[in-house]
Formats: C-alpha cells, sequence, structure tokens
C-alpha cells in the first residue's frame, strides 16, 4: 500500500509540474494575437440553401455571432473578413435592415474602412428603397469622414427625397449645400425650411443658417465694392453710405435679422454680428 | 362524417395524445419559444424581430417533428401490433381507415400547434410586441404545412418501416424547403431530357416553402393575398393527391 505521505507529496508534485507546463505552454501562444479567424464562411446563398426554411433564424445567429465576435477587441486580425460576413447575413436576409447600420457603424468606427461601410449601405438601400436611413449614414460618413461634401449631398439627396424623411434629413441636405459653395441654392433650400418649420427649433435653426448665407453673399458683395471704391478713391470708405454715393451700391443690404453690417473704415472689411464658423474643414 | 370515420379519427387523436413524446416535443417547443426572450438580448437593433424569428422558428422546428414522429408510426404500429385485423374487421372501409387517421393527426397537430402558437402569441404581446395578426396568419400557413407532412408520412408509414419514413419524410420535408434551387438548377442544366426531368421533380415534390412567410412576418413586409390564396389551394390539392395514393398503396396491402 502507498503511504498517505507519498500520495501527498505525489499530488503536490503532481500540481506544480502541471502548472509548470501550463507556463511554458502559454509561453508559446498568443492568445490575444492574430488568430486564425475563420475556417471558411459559406455564401449566402449557400446558407440560405443549407437553413432548409429557417434562413431567418440563421442571419439572426449570424448577426448575433458577429456582434460578439467584432466585439473581441483582443483580436487584431478580426476585420480580414468584415466585409464577407455582412454581405452574407444580408445576403440570406436583405430586407432585415439591423446588420447594415451595426456593419457600417463597425467598419467606419472600429475597422476605419469607409468606402466599405458606403458599398454596404448602398446595398441596404438597393434592397430597402423606401428607407432613408441607410442614405443618410452614408451621407453622414461620407461629410464626417471623408470630408467628401459633393458625395454627401448626393446621399442627403437621396435620403431627403424618400418617404417619411424626418425634417432634420433636409436640414442636412441644405448643409451640405451649403458646405458645397453653392450659397443661391442653399439660401432658397432653407428658405423653404424656414417657412415651413414644424417647431421652434427648427425655425431657429434654419434662421441661423439663413442669417449666415445671407451675410456671407452680402459682405462678399459689399467687399468687392469697397474694393473697387478703394481703385477709384485711393481710400477706404469713411463708412458705407459713401458706397451709394459713389454710385457703386443702389442700396445697402441688411443682414436676415434686419441689421446693419458692421464695417471698420481702417481696415476695409464688412462682417455680420454674428458669426457661424461651419466652413472650418 | 361517417361515423366509423370520426371513431377512427378520434382514437388516432386520444392515442397521439396519450404519447408522452407528444407532451415532451410541446414542452419543449414552448420552452425554446419562450427562451427566444434570452436571444434577443444578444442582438443589437430590433430586439423582437430576433425575438419573433427564434420563437416562430422554435415553434416550426418542434411542430414539424411532432408531426413527423406521430406520423411514420401511426400505420405501421396498427399492421405491426396486428390490431389492422380488429379494425378492418369491422365495418370500416380501407379508404375511411387512412381518412380517419389523416384526421385524427390533423386534430393533433391543430392541438399541439394552438397550445405553442397561444402562448407564444400571449408571450409576444407581454414583451411589447402588441396583438401581432400577421402571426396567426403564419401559424395558420405553418398548421398547411404541417398537414402537408403528415400526408406525406401517412404514404410512408403506409407501405414501409418506421425508420425508412422518417428518412423519406425527413428528406422531402428539407426538399421541400429549397425547392427554389429548382428553378436555378435548371438553367445550367444544357440537355432538355434533364431540363424536363428537374422541372418534372419540381412539380412532383412537395413545395413547403410556399407556407414560409416568416419574412412577411418578422419584416413586417406586405403579404401578396393571391399568393396566399394559391398556397391554401396548392396545400388542399396536394394532400388530396397524397391521400390518394396512400389509399392506393393501402387497398393493395396484403396483412399476415
Amino acid at each position: 500500500m502507498i503511504p498517505g505521505r507519498l500520495l501527498a507529496v505525489i499530488f503536490m508534485a503532481g500540481l506544480l509540474l502541471a502548472a509548470g507546463m501550463q507556463n511554458r505552454y502559454d509561453a508559446t501562444v498568443n492568445y490575444f494575437g492574430d488568430r486564425a479567424t475563420f475556417v471558411s464562411l459559406p455564401s449566402g446563398k449557400a446558407l440560405k440553401t443549407l437553413s432548409f426554411g429557417y434562413s431567418n433564424l440563421a442571419a439572426d445567429l449570424l448577426f448575433i455571432w458577429s456582434i460578439q465576435f467584432y466585439s473581441a477587441t483582443y483580436l487584431t486580425n478580426r476585420f480580414d473578413f468584415l466585409e464577407r460576413v455582412y454581405d452574407t447575413i444580408t445576403d440570406i436576409t436583405p430586407q432585415y435592415k439591423e446588420p447594415y447600420i451595426i456593419g457600417s457603424l463597425i467598419m467606419v468606427y472600429e475597422a476605419r474602412d469607409i468606402p466599405m461601410a458606403l458599398r454596404l449601405l448602398d446595398k441596404g438601400s438597393r434592397h430597402n428603397p423606401d428607407e432613408w436611413f441607410f442614405d443618410q449614414d452614408a451621407g453622414y460618413y461620407c461629410f464626417k469622414f471623408l470630408k467628401d461634401y459633393p458625395k454627401a449631398e448626393f446621399y442627403y439627396q437621396r435620403a431627403a427625397a424618400k418617404p417619411g424623411a424626418p425634417a432634420f434629413v433636409k436640414r442636412w441636405k441644405a448643409h451640405l449645400v451649403y458646405l458645397n459653395d453653392d450659397p443661391g441654392a442653399a439660401y432658397r433650400m432653407w428658405l423653404e425650411i424656414y417657412e415651413n418649420a414644424g417647431d421652434a427649433m427648427e425655425k431657429a435653426a434654419a434662421f441661423n443658417h439663413l442669417y449666415q448665407i445671407k451675410s456671407e453673399i452680402d459682405t462678399g458683395l459689399l467687399e468687392e465694392k469697397i474694393a473697387r471704391f478703394r481703385e477709384n478713391f485711393r481710400r477706404w470708405p469713411s463708412s458705407l453710405v459713401e458706397l451709394i454715393k459713389a454710385r457703386l451700391v443702389s442700396a445697402l443690404p441688411s443682414d436676415f435679422s434686419g441689421n446693419d453690417y458692421i464695417y471698420d473704415p481702417e481696415k476695409g472689411t464688412v462682417t455680420a454680428a454674428r458669426i457661424f464658423r461651419w466652413k472650418r474643414r | 362524417m361517417k361515423m366509423s370515420m370520426k371513431g377512427i379519427a378520434i382514437n388516432t387523436f386520444k392515442e397521439s395524445a396519450r404519447n408522452k413524446m407528444f407532451y415532451l416535443l410541446v414542452f419543449f417547443g414552448i420552452l425554446f419559444a419562450l427562451s427566444s426572450k434570452l436571444i434577443s438580448f444578444l442582438t443589437l437593433g430590433d430586439a423582437m424581430k430576433v425575438l419573433k424569428d427564434t420563437g416562430l422558428a422554435a415553434v416550426n422546428f418542434f411542430c414539424v417533428l411532432i408531426a413527423i414522429f406521430t406520423g411514420i408510426n401511426l400505420v405501421y404500429k396498427e399492421i405491426e401490433k396486428k390490431t389492422i385485423f380488429n379494425i378492418l374487421s369491422k365495418p370500416v372501409s380501407r379508404d375511411q381507415f387512412i381518412i380517419g387517421k389523416f384526421l385524427g393527426l390533423a386534430l393533433t397537430m391543430l392541438t399541439a400547434l394552438a397550445a405553442m402558437a397561444g402562448i407564444f402569441f400571449l408571450f409576444v404581446w407581454m414583451s411589447g410586441g402588441g396583438f401581432d395578426l400577421k402571426i396567426i396568419l403564419y401559424f395558420f400557413m405553418l398548421f398547411l404545412e404541417l398537414l402537408v407532412i403528415v400526408a406525406i408520412s401517412l404514404l410512408f408509414s403506409s407501405f414501409t418501416t418506421p425508420i425508412l419514413s422518417f428518412i423519406f419524410t425527413v428528406s422531402l420535408y428539407l426538399i421541400g424547403h429549397i425547392m427554389w434551387t429548382f428553378n436555378e438548377f435548371k438553367t445550367v442544366l444544357r440537355v432538355p431530357f434533364w431540363k424536363h426531368f428537374v422541372q418534372g421533380l419540381y412539380y412532383l415534390l412537395p413545395n413547403l416553402d410556399k407556407f414560409n412567410i416568416k419574412n412577411e412576418v418578422v419584416l413586417n413586409t406586405a403579404f401578396n393575398p393571391w399568393t396566399i390564396l394559391f398556397s391554401v389551394l396548392y396545400a388542399l390539392a396536394y394532400i388530396l393527391a397524397l391521400l390518394a395514393v396512400t389509399i392506393l398503396i393501402f387497398r393493395r396491402r396484403e396483412f399476415q
């Protein structure tokens, strides 16, 4: 019979040896580095076929898995098949809207791949032509990350034209037209929003934009006339009224609140009382 | 309905309802349908969509299991236990026997489905999904699908063993849900004979995906009333055809 003490020693020695082996094993494995993320992922069509009538459930489960998987931030190569995963989910049920939105969020904020997100949102918009938010999101990403205002304007135009698009989409559209240096068109759009505003907040927002756009147009025009005045008289006008006397303008414009612009006779500059710096890019 | 047929139907229902497996499957169907709430917690966005998807899939899956397991045994058991001699010695024709068995199974499926569907419907309402009447339409379509499956299992049960019946019925169930691939498959075939063969199979085999309106229910997309009507008529016609062939086979069977 083996003595009890010997068994205790064997137990302790075995445990220590196992811990040592575990330690050695850990040294050979990079738990938090690259890992083979996929063995394979069948196409959406194949999964739809293999789900035998439970395709919705298959899409749900793949989507839930993807949320957990892309939240595992310690995996450094988790974005290798990002587009494929969301393409597969959306191929199984193209009308399932959440994967487009969440997938594009992951692509933008985690993988930092805006064109990939735009492709996914375009697909969402194609399969759900009555939904405005795919174009809205795409427009926002173009505006925020690509600084591609014409493209952002294109998406917002498309979103605003869809039924049920909320008022803020139309405001974004008008703002992007303004950012694309088309103040005349932007002014008309904001004026329409101002006149049809549904609440005080919307009216105030439209007012501020109209104020800014009008002041940009007016001050640009006035500064042009002031420059011509200086060419003719070799000095800055002492006040804006001198522009009328010199027949350079027929009347002085006022800002959208009805107040006069502020003129600096020493520098020859015209400014509005309030300035919104929206064009800081 | 003749009394003999009614008697067989009621007896079939009682026999199925006495089966412990029936209760077990109904219990698990309800359990899985209710556990859809847990799965819906894991998603982002519309959790109700996942809840409905998972719950409807659970009810669907367990109802199909009940239909297959009950259907494949019915006629075979009567032959194996020799009780068929008792029944057929009475003024009951073989045709009435098959139709009675089918009606009894249909009643069994209706009971199982009503139990699972009723609880799930209330569960959706309690989870904030409102009284979604589309779910009721979904369960109606599922019932039609179950009737087709029951008719298929009854057909196989009338001439082969339960294991083979199970294999054949499950195969037809799976094929029935991928019938849409037949149309695509046809386009890649070049030999006219095979094209016609695939076309023939397409019309011969049951198209069960017709009854699958989960997408319309959970994504709240529009129904085409004509599609629903044609699906109902398709189910009726297919069941009639299956019962006819089952009766034909059963008439020729000799019992020893």
